[in-house]
């Protein structure tokens, strides 16, 4: 089975030596997608010769992503793993993501809470309404719907590629259990970014971005 | 059949061909909300048309009917900006993407020549 990581990768100068530094140790296939970043990721990139694309123009994490998938597919790999450039998702966890694709589950989820108990933060109180419309639609229960960090099978790729049309990883997440496809959630450690700032500083954007994700989870995916 | 009855099946007919022609035609779903957050405004407006005298009276206007007008109106006019925004948003990317495009072909023309 052939794998890729794929890194998106949006004004991470100061993350991706490190993060590229640990994926070799493992030699594992990887591409960092860099969506249009204003510093000096791209210079970086191109100096250090490592396997990248550079988009023209910003189109977001959703949009990098499917780009992923699209060059995936097209390149003939059987699975992806999707870990952020900013650092939070540690690489030592990709081999027990993978692990799990390779016993046949089509969709696999680096998820925070499996094991450990969810905060009642702002964000996390977020998070369970998201799990809440989710367990609605699908019953089935999901413990990290927001997680980027995510191993996906070919099905469900192929799928990506004909027709992406999502808000953000929940919605996606939906899809696919509706879909049928084989959902499980594998127990990571999450790092606070190490450098950068979060999309969620905004509280507007957090507010968009839940109404948005609830409006196609309960109504747009079926 | 009274106006509100009217009211409510016009608006709710109205989500639902707004959610079928979003999921149809695979639109972008962050656009497709803001037409649902306007079916749902419909929506409460169709069971509470009470509001509209409410608000009438809030912004001092005498007929609520002007008030409909005036808010409606104002939004379809934040709307057609939000477009011309989103447009020129695109004009831009479309010019770096040409720009790139034309770039990679005179570097493939070169070598070709070269």
């Amino acid at each position: 089975m052939k794998t890729l990581i794929i890194v998106p990768a949006y004004n991470e100068e100061q993350n991706i030596p490190s993060l590229v530094e640990i994926l070799k140790q493992f030699s594992y296939d990887y591409i960092i997608i860099n969506d249009c970043s204003t510093d000096k990721t791209e210079q970086l990139l191109d100096e250090e010769r490592l396997n990248h694309l550079d988009l023209p123009n910003n189109i977001g994490l959703a949009g990098v992503t499917q780009i992923g998938f699209r060059y995936a597919v097209e390149n003939g790999y059987d699975g992806v793993v999707v870990i952020d450039g900013d650092g939070q998702h540690p690489p030592k966890y990709i081999e027990s993501l993978l692990d799990k694709l390779y016993e046949g589950y089509d969709y696999v989820i680096g998820s925070r809470y499996v094991t450990n108990k969810k905060p009642w933060s702002l964000r996390m109180i977020g998070s369970r309404l998201i799990c809440a419309a989710i367990a609605f639609k699908t019953r089935h229960k999901v413990t990290d719907p927001t997680s980027g960090m995510r191993a996906i099978g070919k099905r469900v790729l192929e799928d990506f590629v004909q027709n992406m049309n999502y808000v953000a990883e929940p919605d996606a997440l939906c899809h696919v259990i509706l879909k049928g496809c084989k959902v499980c959630e594998v127990q990571v450690k999450m790092h606070e970014r190490s450098s950068g700032t979060s999309y969620f500083v905004n509280p507007f954007r957090s507010i968009l971005f839940m109404y948005n994700v609830m409006i196609s989870i309960l109504l747009f995916q079926w | 059949m009274n106006y509100q009855q009217t009211l409510l099946i016009g608006t709710i007919l109205t989500i639902i061909f707004l959610i079928s022609v979003i999921i149809k035609t695979k639109m972008d779903l962050k656009y497709g909300a803001i037409w649902i957050l306007w079916g749902f405004v419909m929506l409460v407006l169709s069971l509470y048309p009470r509001l509209i005298d409410i608000g009438s009276r809030i912004l001092g206007i005498s007929l609520p009917v002007n008030t409909i007008f005036l808010v409606f109106i104002f939004l379809l006019y934040l709307i057609s900006f939000y477009i011309f925004v989103m447009i020129s948003k695109m004009r831009r990317e479309i010019k770096s993407l040409t720009y790139r495009l034309a770039v990679l072909q005179k570097k493939v023309e070169e070598k070709e020549n070269a």
